[in-house]
C-alpha cells in the first residue's frame, strides 16, 4: 500500500513539473494581462485573436456582454479596452451618452457585414437562397410583415413559394452595437417606417439609432442577449420562422444560411469578405487627428452606393483604447495592448474572411498604428508597416480585396430570376428554385430574363454612372455566353462552378416540392372529449393504479392478524 | 427611605469573573465579525437608498404600480418586474422542493453508507456549477425539450389564467412553437436546478438530526422504514423543510445570469406563465447597468432595492424558522 502511495507520489510530482515546463515557454518578452469587454457582434474575431497570442504569452481577458456595457465599463475604468461598433456621444431616443473621462481613442479593429439568419424550411427542406430587400427587412423587425407568405417577400423571391408561416424577429434585449447599426441604417433608408414603429412604442420621433432594440409585448418577437444567444436561439428546431440579424461570422459558425440584402444597385448580395470590403470604400472616415472621433465612421455613403457588390450593412468595428495612465492602466499592460493591437491589424486579419469578416485596408491600418502609439507603455518602433501581412495590401497600394471581388451573378438581380445557391454556414446546401424562376431554363429563358434585368438595371440606377453600365456590361455577358444554357450560366457567374452544377441537377425537382409546401394542411378542429383525452385520462388512471394499486392489495391479502401493526406504524 | 436602605443592604454582590485574554480576545473577534457583517448590510441597503432615492422622489408611488421601464421618459416602476420575479421563483420552488426532498432522503435514509459521502459531494457540486452554465444548458438543451410539456399544459389547462398562452393554436401545424419559449416557467426551471442543492443540503442536515431514540422505538414499535420516516423523519423535520425552501426562495429571488440568458425581457404584467417573455428585477439590471444617464441608472439602484428588501425579508423568516426547528420540538 505504501509503496503504491509512494508510485502515485512521485507521479503526480512529476506531473506538475511537466505543467510547470509547459507553462512557461520561452520567450524574450513578457507581457501583463489585459481585460476588456464590449460587443459580441467583433468578439468571434478577438476571441480567435487572442487565442492566438497566447503563444507569445500575452494573456488578454475578454468578456462580451453588449457594447453599451463594453463602454460603460471602460468610462468606469473597470476594463482595460473595449470594443463597440458606435462611439461614444451618440444621442438615443434624446439621450447623449457622456463620453468618459479617462483618456481614450478609437482604432478600428475589423470590418464585417450586419447578416439576417434565418430559419425557414419549405416542406421539411432548409430554405437556403432567401432575398430580402430593404423595406422588406424594415418592414419584418418592425412587425408589419408577419407571415412569411407575404406578397413583399415572395416579390423579392421570384424563385421560393414561402410557407404561411408566422415570421419571428429575433433582437437583443441587451444594449448592443448591432442593433445601433441596424437600427442606425433603418432610420436612414427606411425613416418612415422606424419612425412609425417608434410612434407605437410611445417613443419620440424622428427617433434614430438605439442600442436598445424597443419591443411591443405581445407582438411574437423574441429578445435574446448577445449575438450568441440571438444567433443560439434562431438555429434551434423549434424556432422555425425565425430571423435575427447577426455578424454574418455567426452564421457560418451555426451552419445557417443568411438573407441576400439588395443594394442601391438592385443586386442581392451576401456580406462576404470581398462584397463588405468594396461598400467600406465609400465608408466616411472621420480623418481629423484631433477631433476625439477620429477614424469613427459616416456609413451613408455605403447604404447608396451604386456598385452591384456592395453589401448595404457593413461597417467596422471598433476598439476604444486608454491613452493616459488612469487605473486600471499601466504601462506594462500598454506594451501588452500594443503588442496585441499590432499583431491583429497585421497577422490576424487573415483570419477575418474566413471567420466571417472582413480585413481592413491599409489607410486604416496605418491610422489604427498612429492610435496605438498613443497608448502609454506601447513599443512605438515595433509597430511599423514593414512586416505587416495583412491580406489586402498589395505592392500598388490597391485593395486587393476589391480588385478582385467577383461580381454577383446574373441570377442575383432583382427581377424573375433567382440563385439556387446556398448562403452563410449554408453555402453548400442549395434550394430548388421554381422552373420560372430557374437560370438553367435553355436559350430561350435566359434570353428573356437578361431583357428583364437590363430594364432593372435602369430603373434603379436613376443617376447610373460608370457602376451601372459596368454591371450591364456583366449581365450582358451572361446573355452572350448564355445561349448554351448551363454552362454559360456558370461560366458569367464565376464564383463557384460546384453551385451551377448543383442549379441544373435540381431544377427538375424543384416544382413538386414547391407545390406540397404552399399548401398548408388543415387537421380537423378537435373537440376537447376527443380519442386523444380519452387516452390521457385512461394513462392516468393507470398511473394513480400504479401507486395505489399494490399497497392496497398487499393490505387486504395481509389482513388477517396485521391490523395493530398498521395501527401502532400510525401512532 | 428605610425601604430603600434596606433594599441597597440587601443587594447581592456584585459577581466578577476574569475570562482571561483569549476568551476576550476571541469575543471581541466574534462579536466584531457579527458587527461587520450587519454593518455591511447596511452599508448596502444605505447605498441603494441613496443612490436610488432620486427615482424614487421623482416616481413616488407609481414605482409601485407602473410596468413599463422607460426611466428617461420618467415612466418606469416595478409591478412587470416584481412580479416577473416571484413567479419565476414560484415556478423555481415548485420544481425544486420536491426534488430536494427526495433526494435528501435518499441520501440520509436509504443510500448504502459507502455511496453517502459520493452523493453528498455530488450535490454540493451541483451548487459550485457557475449559473451562466445552467443558463447555456437551459437555453441549447431545456429549452427545447420543455415545449412539449408547456403545450400540453396550455392546451389542457389552459383555462387556468396561469396556463394561458396568447398566440397558441393547437390545431394549427404550422403554428410556431416559440410562444412557448423565453417564458418564467423554463426560467424557472432553470432556476430550480440552480437552488436544488441549497433546499437539499439543509434539509438533508435536518433529517440526519432526527433523534436516534425515536427511530428505533418506531421500528421496535413494527415501523417499516416508510413508516418509520413518516412518523419520526418527517414530522421532525418539518422546520428544516419549510427553512430551506425559503432559503432557496431567496436565492431563486435573486438569481441573475441563468434567467437573463433565458427570458425574453417584457415590460408589462405577465401572468401567463408559459407564454414567451418574462422579466425579474436582477435580470432588468444585469441587462440595463449600461445605461448611459445618472437618472437611469437611479431608477434601476431602487429597483435593485425594493429586490434587496424582499430578498431580506424572505431570508429573515427563513433563517428564524430553520433557527426554530433545531431544536427538535415538534418530536419531542
Amino acid at each position: 500500500m505504501k509503496k503504491i502511495r509512494a508510485t502515485a507520489a512521485a507521479f503526480a510530482l512529476m506531473l506538475c513539473s511537466l505543467l510547470a515546463l509547459g507553462q512557461s515557454p520561452v520567450h524574450a518578452d513578457t507581457y501583463a494581462r489585459i481585460s476588456g469587454s464590449g460587443s459580441t457582434w467583433s468578439q468571434n474575431a478577438l476571441d480567435q485573436w487572442r487565442r492566438n497570442v497566447t503563444q507569445y504569452g500575452m494573456t488578454v481577458d475578454y468578456t462580451g456582454n453588449g457594447s453599451t456595457i463594453g463602454r460603460q465599463q471602460f468610462a468606469d475604468h473597470t476594463v482595460d479596452f473595449a470594443l463597440s461598433e458606435i462611439p461614444y456621444g451618440m444621442t438615443e431616443f434624446g439621450v447623449r451618452e457622456p463620453p468618459p473621462t479617462r483618456g481614450y481613442a478609437y482604432m478600428p479593429i475589423v470590418a464585417g457585414g450586419t447578416a439576417f439568419m434565418y430559419n425557414l424550411k419549405i416542406g421539411g427542406r432548409r430554405v437556403t437562397n432567401l432575398r430580402l430587400n430593404g423595406d422588406t427587412v424594415t418592414k419584418i423587425f418592425t412587425g408589419k410583415i408577419t407571415n412569411w407568405a407575404d406578397k413583399q417577400i415572395a416579390a423579392d423571391n421570384p424563385g421560393l413559394s414561402l410557407p404561411s408561416r408566422k415570421i419571428i424577429p429575433v433582437v437583443r434585449s441587451d444594449g448592443a452595437g448591432s442593433t445601433a447599426q441596424f437600427t442606425l441604417w433603418m432610420s436612414k433608408q427606411h425613416g418612415a417606417l422606424w419612425n412609425d414603429y417608434c410612434r407605437r412604442l410611445g417613443k419620440p420621433v424622428p427617433c434614430g439609432l438605439t442600442s436598445y432594440y424597443p419591443v411591443v409585448p405581445g407582438s411574437g418577437f423574441i429578445a435574446q442577449n448577445g449575438s450568441l444567444g440571438v444567433s443560439g436561439y434562431t438555429r434551434q428546431n423549434y424556432a422555425e420562422g425565425a430571423i435575427t440579424y447577426v455578424e454574418y461570422s455567426y452564421a457560418l459558425t451555426t451552419g445557417f444560411p443568411v438573407a441576400k440584402v439588395e443594394n442601391a444597385a438592385g443586386y442581392y448580395t451576401e456580406p462576404t469578405a470581398s462584397n463588405v470590403a468594396v461598400a467600406l470604400t465609400k465608408a466616411q472616415i472621420n480623418q481629423n487627428k484631433d477631433s476625439s472621433q477620429y477614424l469613427t465612421q459616416i456609413l451613408d455613403g455605403v447604404y447608396t452606393y451604386q456598385d452591384s457588390r456592395v453589401y448595404p450593412l457593413s461597417s467596422y468595428s471598433y476598439m476604444i483604447l486608454p491613452t493616459t495612465l488612469e487605473a486600471p492602466m499601466t504601462a506594462a499592460k500598454g506594451k501588452t495592448l500594443g503588442a496585441f493591437g499590432y499583431y491583429f491589424l497585421c497577422q490576424g486579419q487573415a483570419q477575418a474572411d474566413p471567420l466571417g469578416y472582413s480585413p481592413l485596408p491599409i489607410n486604416l491600418v496605418q491610422a489604427g498604428f498612429d492610435q496605438l502609439r498613443k497608448i502609454p507603455g506601447a513599443v512605438a518602433q515595433s509597430i511599423n508597416i514593414a512586416g505587416c501581412h495583412n491580406p489586402t495590401f498589395s505592392t500598388s497600394g490597391v485593395n486587393t480585396l476589391v480588385k478582385n471581388a467577383p461580381f454577383p451573378r446574373a441570377c442575383d438581380k432583382a427581377g424573375t430570376q433567382q440563385c439556387p445557391s446556398g448562403t452563410g454556414g449554408a453555402q453548400h446546401i442549395s434550394t430548388p428554385v421554381k422552373p420560372s424562376a430557374s437560370t438553367s431554363g435553355g436559350g430561350s429563358t435566359g434570353g428573356t430574363t437578361t431583357g428583364g434585368s437590363g430594364t432593372n438595371v435602369g430603373t434603379s440606377g436613376g443617376s447610373s454612372g460608370t457602376t451601372a453600365g459596368s454591371t450591364g456590361g456583366t449581365a450582358g455577358t451572361t446573355t452572350a455566353g448564355g445561349t448554351s444554357g448551363t454552362a454559360g450560366t456558370t461560366t458569367a457567374g464565376g464564383v463557384d462552378p460546384d453551385t451551377g452544377l448543383a442549379t441544373g441537377d435540381s431544377t427538375g425537382s424543384s416544382g413538386g416540392a414547391q407545390d406540397i409546401a404552399a399548401s398548408s394542411v388543415s387537421v380537423g378542429a378537435d373537440s376537447f372529449w376527443g380519442l386523444r383525452t380519452w387516452l390521457m385520462g385512461i394513462s392516468a388512471l393507470l398511473l394513480l393504479a400504479v401507486v395505489v394499486a399494490p399497497p392496497a392489495l398487499a393490505r387486504r391479502l395481509a389482513r388477517p392478524g396485521s391490523t395493530t401493526g398498521r395501527r401502532d406504524e400510525r401512532a | 427611605m428605610v425601604v430603600d436602605a434596606g433594599a441597597a443592604a440587601d443587594r447581592p454582590r456584585r459577581l466578577y469573573a476574569d475570562s482571561g485574554l483569549p476568551d476576550r480576545l476571541f469575543r471581541g473577534v466574534a462579536t466584531g465579525g457579527g458587527a461587520l457583517v450587519l454593518a455591511v448590510m447596511l452599508l448596502v441597503g444605505g447605498f441603494l437608498t441613496y443612490r436610488g432615492w432620486q427615482a424614487l422622489r421623482e416616481a413616488g408611488w407609481s414605482f409601485v404600480t407602473t410596468a413599463q421601464w422607460d426611466p428617461d421618459a420618467r415612466h418606469f416602476g416595478i409591478a412587470a418586474v416584481i412580479t416577473g420575479t416571484v413567479l419565476i421563483a414560484g415556478v423555481a420552488i415548485v420544481f425544486a422542493v420536491p426534488l430536494a426532498i427526495g433526494t435528501a432522503l435518499y441520501i440520509s435514509e436509504y443510500a448504502p453508507f459507502r455511496l453517502r459521502r459520493t452523493l453528498v459531494s455530488t450535490i454540493d457540486l451541483m451548487a459550485a456549477v457557475p449559473s451562466v452554465v445552467y443558463g447555456l444548458w437551459g437555453l441549447f438543451f431545456l429549452q427545447g425539450k420543455v415545449i412539449g410539456l408547456a403545450r400540453w399544459l396550455s392546451t389542457y389547462f389552459g383555462w387556468i389564467p396561469l396556463f394561458k398562452v396568447d398566440g397558441a393554436d393547437p390545431n394549427d401545424p404550422l403554428a410556431t412553437a416559440t410562444v412557448y419559449t423565453a417564458s418564467t416557467f423554463v426560467a424557472g426551471m432553470v432556476v430550480a436546478m440552480m437552488v436544488t442543492p441549497i433546499i437539499c443540503s439543509v434539509i438533508r442536515e435536518v433529517f440526519s438530526q432526527a433523534p436516534i431514540g425515536e427511530r428505533e422505538g418506531a421500528y421496535a414499535l413494527g415501523a417499516t422504514r416508510w413508516g418509520m420516516i413518516r412518523s419520526v423523519v418527517l414530522p421532525f423535520g418539518k422546520g428544516g423543510m419549510i427553512g430551506g425552501t425559503m432559503l432557496g426562495l431567496g436565492r431563486a429571488l435573486g438569481e441573475t445570469i441563468g434567467v437573463y440568458m433565458i427570458i425574453s425581457p417584457v415590460f408589462v404584467v405577465q401572468p401567463h406563465i408559459l407564454q414567451a417573455g418574462a422579466s425579474s428585477v436582477s435580470s432588468l439590471i444585469a441587462l440595463r447597468y449600461g445605461e448611459a444617464t445618472p437618472f437611469a441608472m437611479s431608477a434601476l439602484m431602487a429597483a435593485g432595492l425594493a429586490l434587496f428588501l424582499m430578498t431580506l425579508v424572505v431570508n429573515f423568516a427563513a433563517s428564524s424558522i430553520v433557527a426554530r426547528s433545531r431544536s427538535g420540538a415538534t418530536a419531542e
